[in-house]
């Protein structure tokens, strides 16, 4: 885990018991003039700590932080992975600062003479590409870009590989960069939670006061078919649906929708209910409302955790939820969680995870 | 969990296509029996100066719809082609697998050039809200209601090949009943300025294993396939085009742009789509190859090909015709597949006047090749060494 306020499993172990949030005002870049201030930034985050200067220099940040996650997810499970490992991560936005950084030298030098070495970095699977040169690994080599579901439509690939037989085990996990670009446009739009009036800047799912979400960032990864150490849960079961009355940028209002993903992956799963919900709810208006109902029809009682206020949404937010489950299923002595990932546009993939093997 | 069922067959059912050679599957095939490449000047970035001049540009009218990107309306263009061929299909239960590379970044880019002359507070932000690379994906699946889910992979070249296997798999593993499965991507100023920096791109017309190749020409399109299940596409009494009967995914884990030149992913990905359909590498009796243009894939392909499945195998590259098409190029090129299974003719390679030493394959050069054909691949690679191949079997 390198994520905003946690390197390493154990800090974020630690912060998810905390009950803090990891969010701060921003002071990477200006945000006068916007309505919101503050995301969840990883700070502390020593990319010469995980990766030598001379690879370094190749990486965008992007890539840096999948690289740093996935070599903290290696060595924690305490196996040298085969080289029949594939690599499945998910990203909503991806490089967008390389894209942006490219397109500032082709507006300077002209078209012509904008660096090589931004544009091999400006695709979205770099960051993968980086991981299989770094550790060998020849398997399915994957980047999924599913807006809020991307890390769990990874998870959701990588485990239909396994079980296929595709790959041995598989690095699967998400990340993503938080810049001024991606700042700025999800705050003209309003997508992100802002203050009003008594209202502080936060990120408040479920709560009738929600305004937005909290652009987060960082890497999250889990190695999955492979490790000596006990494992932390299984992969047990997917399910997907869309929501067909989603407008192309904003949640839909169909909760059956939901219901369906989260009964297909009970389903694909073999068991009948769950403990606890990890919940995609971000803090935005219509998709928490759309979870809500949801979740009420099909679980009405269980314990609903949604975790992205602590961290923030997108792909590294996504598997930051995935892992929190997985911990949950130690901590809380939960059997089965389900976690669920709701986009706008109406991809919905829900996941069911097991403590013990099937 | 459910593992896909590898005994479950696949059937194609629809297929649609645009890019540079036609607007539909006719048109492209038209142009393929004559011969007939699509590549011209550039004319999408008037006033703008590049190396290379070089393009294989779609002029196909494109649906219009608020908030599409170019990319994501080519999408729609080709998916429409395909789901109407398939006929009635449960689209609440269709998921759709779309490839891109680089999604909307077209207008993105517009949006950026804005933001410098204008300021962050007064240029349209609706115009990046077309940027996600989820936008082919989400368009198809907005255009036609689709209830069964949506992805999106952006596996730079790779994309859209991944797309279909993936789409695949969750067919066999029962989480879709129906896959609207493909790719998009539209030119941009950044792709094509960064494959000219990269000095991959060819002054002249690609001329794919050739002796005088420079690289690649760049071109923008869109493919689909509709994939069912066999029985489910026979009870419905739908006509089966194809059986997409295996898919093969690696890495090389070489190098972030250049293929590994002895081609090993390359053969990893041929081998296990073989494997996967239960397939000898003698029965392959085409290859629809990635075949950009560069002299790295080129070579390294060809020595993947005689690794997995021997010197006999006629290959030839599409791309001859409508340039590289980036994410969407694995689609695109599944769609030609599949059509060449139907027409019992192999695409030829154009302007192969003289292969390269390094290319030693029958490359089917200058005019199509009708041929027997029961198995055939395709195959389709990318940035970040990432391998796709493709089995289809003629149905």
């Amino acid at each position: 885990v390198i994520a905003p306020g946690a390197i390493g499993i154990a800090a974020f172990r630690e912060l998810l018991r905390s009950g803090r949030v990891a969010v701060e005002e921003v002071d990477r870049f200006d945000t006068t003039g916007l309505s919101a201030h503050k995301a969840a930034l990883v700070r502390d985050f020593k990319p010469r700590d995980f990766i030598p200067l001379m690879k370094l220099r190749r990486m965008n940040g992007l890539s840096r932080l999948a690289v740093a996650a996935a070599k903290l997810a290696i060595e924690d499970c305490g196996a040298t992975l085969s080289p029949e490992t594939g690599v499945a991560i998910g990203t909503a936005f991806g490089p967008v600062q390389t894209s942006v950084e490219y397109m500032q030298e082709y507006v300077e030098k002209g078209a012509s003479l904008a660096p090589p070495q931004l544009f091999a970095e400006s695709v979205a699977n770099a960051p993968g590409s980086h991981i299989a040169i770094e550790w060998g690994l020849r398997g399915f080599n994957l980047t999924i870009t599913q807006r809020e579901s991307s890390a769990l439509a990874a998870a959701m690939y990588a485990a239909t590989q396994l079980v296929k037989g595709s790959a041995q085990a598989a690095l699967i996990g998400g990340v993503e960069e938080a810049n001024e670009m991606l700042f700025s446009v999800l705050d003209r739009i309003g997508a992100l939670a802002h203050a009003d009036g008594d209202l502080d800047e936060a990120a408040r799912p479920f709560d009738p006061r929600r305004n937005g979400f909290v652009l987060g960032e960082g890497s999250a990864m889990l190695v999955a078919g492979a490790g000596t150490r006990k494992p932390y849960g299984w992969l047990a079961g997917f399910g997907i649906a869309r929501d067909t009355t989603a407008p192309i940028s904003d949640w839909g209002t169909d909760p059956e929708s939901v219901v369906r993903a989260m009964k297909s992956a009970l389903d694909d799963a073999g068991v009948d209910t769950v403990d606890a919900i990890y919940a995609s709810a971000n803090g935005s208006l219509r998709g928490d409302e759309l979870e809500r109902l949801a979740i009420e029809r099909l679980f009405p009682g269980k314990p609903v955790i949604a975790t992205k206020q602590i961290f923030g949404e997108y792909a590294a937010g996504g598997a930051l939820q995935l892992i929190a489950a997985l911990l949950a299923t130690d901590e809380e002595r939960h059997q089965n969680v389900l976690v669920n990932a709701i986009s706008a546009g109406g991809g919905i993939i829900c996941c069911v995870i097991s403590r013990d093997a099937a | 969990m459910r593992s896909p069922d590898l005994s479950t067959r696949i059937a194609v059912t629809g297929t649609g296509i645009v890019c540079s050679i036609g607007r539909n599957k006719e048109e492209v095939w038209q142009a393929i029996v004559e011969s007939r490449a699509g590549i011209g000047k550039l004319t999408r970035f008037p006033g703008e100066t590049f190396p290379t001049d070089l393009a294989a540009e779609s002029n196909a009218e494109l649906p219009a719809g608020r908030r599409l990107s170019r990319t994501d309306q080519l999408a729609i263009l080709a998916a429409r082609e395909a789901v109407a061929q398939a006929g009635d299909i449960p689209l609440a239960r269709a998921v759709v697998s779309s490839g891109t590379s680089t999604g909307g970044l077209l207008e993105g880019e517009d949006y950026y050039f804005r933001r410098i002359v204008r300021g962050r507070r007064r240029a349209p932000a609706s115009r990046v809200l077309q940027q996600p690379t989820s936008g082919p994906s989400d368009a198809v699946a907005a255009a036609f209601r689709l209830g069964g889910g949506v992805i999106s992979n952006a596996t730079a070249c790779a994309s859209a090949g991944a797309a279909i296997g993936m789409a695949a798999d969750y067919l066999r593993s029962g989480h879709a009943d129906v896959a609207i499965a493909g790719g998009s991507d539209a030119l941009c100023r950044l792709t094509y300025s960064g494959f000219n920096v990269l000095q991959a791109v060819d002054p002249e017309p690609c001329s794919p294993f050739g002796a005088q190749r420079k690289g690649i020409t760049l071109g923008e399109g869109a493919g689909y396939l509709v994939l069912e299940r066999w029985d489910d596409a026979i009870a419905r009494g739908a006509t089966i085009l194809a059986e997409l009967s295996g898919y093969g995914a690696s890495c090389d884990a070489h190098h972030p742009t250049a293929p590994a030149e002895d081609g090993h992913g390359a053969e990893a990905a041929m081998r296990r789509a073989l494997a996967e359909g239960k397939m000898t590498p003698a029965s392959v009796d085409y290859v629809n190859a990635h075949g950009t243009g560069t002299a790295l894939n080129d070579a390294a392909e060809t020595r993947a090909i005689i690794a997995a499945l021997g010197t006999d195998v006629p290959v030839s590259s599409s791309k001859s015709y409508f340039g590289h098409t980036l994410g969407a190029s694995g689609a695109v090129e599944a769609v030609v597949t599949v059509l060449a299974l139907q027409h019992q003719i192999a695409p030829p390679t154009l302007r192969l006047h003289e292969s390269a030493a390094e290319c030693s394959l029958d490359y089917i050069p200058h005019t199509p090749r009708p041929m027997k054909m029961t198995n055939v691949l395709s195959n389709t690679f990318g940035f970040g060494g990432s391998n796709v191949s493709l089995l289809f079997k003629r149905a």
